[in-house]
């Protein structure tokens, strides 16, 4: 076998006669990417001609929060799959087109304006990091795009900051401490120490909490803001100390997982009562966490489990197919997120606007605006976590809240808030359109 | 009276746990920056994969760790692939640019990081890993349970370190790299076969980033982006040191670390950050070759 296949003559043809010339490898290259380029799309076969509907979606897949905007993604692209495989939007297909903010503002502003100017999108349904959202909203309401933000919770995006081009189909700060304050104040104690990511989104939360908390009867003793990706938050939370009943944490990602594993180390989480934002105890988490989230007490729009109001058969379809999903791209099979589930329903809401609406493209931008305005999302397979209203006044949607333990390493429900009872007064005004 | 008042007034607690706060964060980094260091002082090359390769190490110490259940091997077998992996990576992508603008070899490794760090993301996926701890064991220190295991950390960094000096001090090919750092034309002329010692001083560093991956990970998580919470702190500690300079980083690296912790005392622990980078520039301005490297006679 060794070299004699080099004797034969296909072989004396292909690699000593001179027909292999950097020429032709070149040649046969662009030939071969111009073929695949003709393939039909998946959706091409199944649509015929039909133009599809761009629909633009950013999150962080490379950077800092880049574990989350995969989960996103997985959330969003699964909306659009089963939309095509349904028919499409109003008899089209949608072409879903992924962009990497890095987790960088500047970068995500970047690819916001290609998306907007190169690609010419639609629409859009994406952001993950707060402050990269604030960064690109001003490109959307300049070029007149719908703007479906779909895990992004500062505050200000639906109040000071809002434009009517902008919606957000989960919830936001003020409804969950309007939610989760009475409870603190309830069941775990009346003085609370604050402990925030020190980022727009941590600092606009911690403002709606400590309100809250107030309004409950409770008091902030105390708060302490760590940086965003702080590895070694110790020097931090040594100085956590004094007399007060709770450690309020307000943290996701990594931060979540490296508060939770050193405010243990430390013994915060005996000596006082541990709560907080739900991101800290995410599905995502857990695994890294161990049992140092034991006994841990947060709230979230969304939990993985099969009880209380997600024991649907909406939702477990739903539950089923992003576990799937998820398990393609982490091989440890992760349980859905809150990030899964915001962005598979933003995608969802946007298909409800554009049908109602009979969205064409940008020029009827404004007709969608308005079919989106107080829409009204009931559970179904499109909104498998149930009802909420997308207010008309601020774009601000309150989705069911759930209050929850960890106990044995998964979440436990103790109490459900209806949405409507999540309302918080709107603070926005739109500019004239 | 009034000197009375003023011990009154220092949080002896305080200062204390700080102490103890920035020695540990002092050592892992001193771990990391030594590493770091010794590749920019024998090949003159900037690292910028080196957060990548502490990353590596924590996964390799994941897996491990999930198919043998010991801590201790896990920390020796992620150093040593990792080492391996280095010295790979040293032969294909640095070693062809010897010689070259040292631009070359930032842009190399930086490409090289990249790579690692989205070959990690979708090799292993988003969700964090949990390295367990060999022991859970706590020590009361004023109003906190300070865990032992951060103290051991501090203790096995200064054991690798340690080890580390007395292979270069005394072991053969530990004179052969120092005689490489000191003088690479002469040190190939007495037969020192110095393209290997380049290889082998990258592996070495690789494996130090890997074993403070390991060591540090039971502390956060790991994920794909652990290293970048390092490895600038670990660029800092090299510059304020000295350049290639080993004793001077690991000087630095505790006396940033400590100067961080006593800040935190008495402003913000977020603003008691900037003073590293303080130290950065006043060391880049008026004593630019280091601190910590003795001044010529």
């Amino acid at each position: 076998m060794s070299e004699k296949w080099k004797e034969e003559d296909w072989a004396q043809g292909v690699w000593y006669s001179g027909k292999v010339t950097r020429r032709r490898v070149v040649g046969w290259g662009g030939g071969a990417i111009g073929a695949l380029m003709l393939v039909p799309a998946p959706w091409r076969a199944a649509f015929g001609q039909a133009k599809p509907y761009k629909i633009g979606a950013i999150n962080p897949l490379s950077g800092a929060g880049a574990a989350g905007g995969k989960t996103a993604l997985v959330g969003v692209q699964m909306a659009v799959d089963r939309i095509n495989a349904m028919g499409g939007v109003n008899g089209r297909p949608i072409e879903l087109i992924v962009a990497d903010d890095e987790s960088k503002p500047d970068v995500g502003r970047r690819k916001t304006s290609k998306l907007v100017d190169e690609d010419q999108i639609d629409a859009h349904v994406g952001g993950f990091l707060s402050n990269i959202c604030l960064a690109c909203m001003p490109v959307w309401e300049e070029a007149k795009i719908v703007n479906m933000i779909s895990v992004c919770l500062d505050t200000t995006l639906t109040t000071t900051k809002c434009n009517r081009y902008s919606f957000r189909v989960h919830d936001y700060a003020p409804a969950q401490a309007v939610a989760f304050a009475p409870y603190l104040i309830k069941s775990l104690g009346k003085k609370w120490h604050i402990a925030y990511a020190d980022y727009s989104w941590g600092q606009s939360t911690r403002d709606a909490y400590a309100q809250e908390i107030k309004k409950a009867g409770g008091e902030i003793v105390e708060t302490t803001g760590i940086p965003l990706g702080t590895a070694d938050m110790t020097p931090f939370l040594s100085k956590v100390t004094g007399q007060f009943d709770g450690l309020l944490g307000i943290f996701f990602g990594k931060d979540g997982v490296t508060i939770g594993n050193q405010a243990y180390d430390l013994g915060l989480t005996k000596r006082y009562k541990w709560a907080g934002d739900g991101a800290i105890a995410e599905s995502t988490n857990l695994p890294a966490l161990g049992n140092k989230i034991e006994g841990f007490v947060g709230i979230n729009r969304y939990i993985p489990i099969q009880e209380g109001p997600f024991n649907t058969p909406e939702h477990k379809k739903f539950f089923d197919e992003s576990k799937a999903r998820l398990a393609k791209i982490d091989p440890s099979g992760p349980l859905p997120d809150r990030y899964v589930q915001s962005n598979y329903e933003a995608m969802n809401a946007l298909r409800v606007g554009m049908e109602k609406s009979k969205f064409r493209g940008r020029e009827d931008t404004m007709k969608l605006i308005e079919a989106l305005e107080g829409l009204q999302m009931k559970l179904s397979d499109d909104f498998p976590t149930g009802d909420k209203l997308l207010r008309k006044d601020d774009h601000q949607a309150f989705p069911l809240q759930v209050i929850f333990e960890i106990k044995d390493g998964k979440h436990r429900i103790i109490e459900t808030i209806p949405g409507d009872k999540t309302l918080f007064p709107p603070a926005c005004k739109f500019a004239s359109t | 009276m009034e000197l009375t008042a003023i011990l009154y007034s220092i949080p002896w607690d305080q200062i204390l746990i700080q102490t103890i706060n920035g020695i540990v964060t002092g050592m892992i980094l001193a771990l990391i920056a030594s590493g770091l260091t010794l590749i920019f002082g024998i090949m003159d090359v900037v690292n910028f994969a080196h957060g990548e390769l502490f990353m590596l190490g924590a996964y390799i110490g994941v897996i491990v760790l999930a198919t043998t259940g010991n801590f201790w091997l896990a920390l020796l077998i992620a150093t040593l692939v990792v080492a391996l992996l280095g010295a790979a990576i040293q032969i294909v992508t640095l070693r062809p640019l010897l010689g070259r603008d040292p631009l070359t070899t930032i842009l190399a490794t930086f490409g090289v990081s990249l790579i690692l760090q989205n070959y990690a993301l979708w090799q292993f996926g988003p969700v964090a890993r949990k390295i367990q701890e060999p022991f859970t064991g706590h020590f009361t220190l004023f109003y906190l349970e300070y865990p032992w295991y951060r103290l051991v950390i501090a203790g096995l960094s200064a054991a690798i370190i340690g080890g580390f000096w007395l292979f270069l001090k005394h072991g053969k090919y530990g004179i052969w790299i120092r005689a490489t750092t000191q003088d690479r034309v002469m040190a190939q002329a007495m037969g020192i076969p110095v393209p290997w010692v380049h290889t082998a001083a990258f592996a070495i560093g690789a494996g130090m980033a890997a074993a403070s991956g390991v060591l540090f990970g039971p502390l956060v998580g790991v994920n794909h982006t652990m290293g970048l919470d390092w490895v600038l702190k670990a660029f800092i500690v090299v510059v304020v040191g000295g350049m290639g300079n080993l004793g001077g980083s690991i000087a630095a690296a505790i006396f940033i670390s400590l100067l961080e912790a006593y800040a935190a005392i008495w402003v913000s622990p977020a603003q008691a950050v900037i003073v590293s980078f303080i130290v950065l520039i006043l060391t880049l301005l008026f004593r630019p070759t280091g601190l910590f490297v003795p001044t010529p006679k």
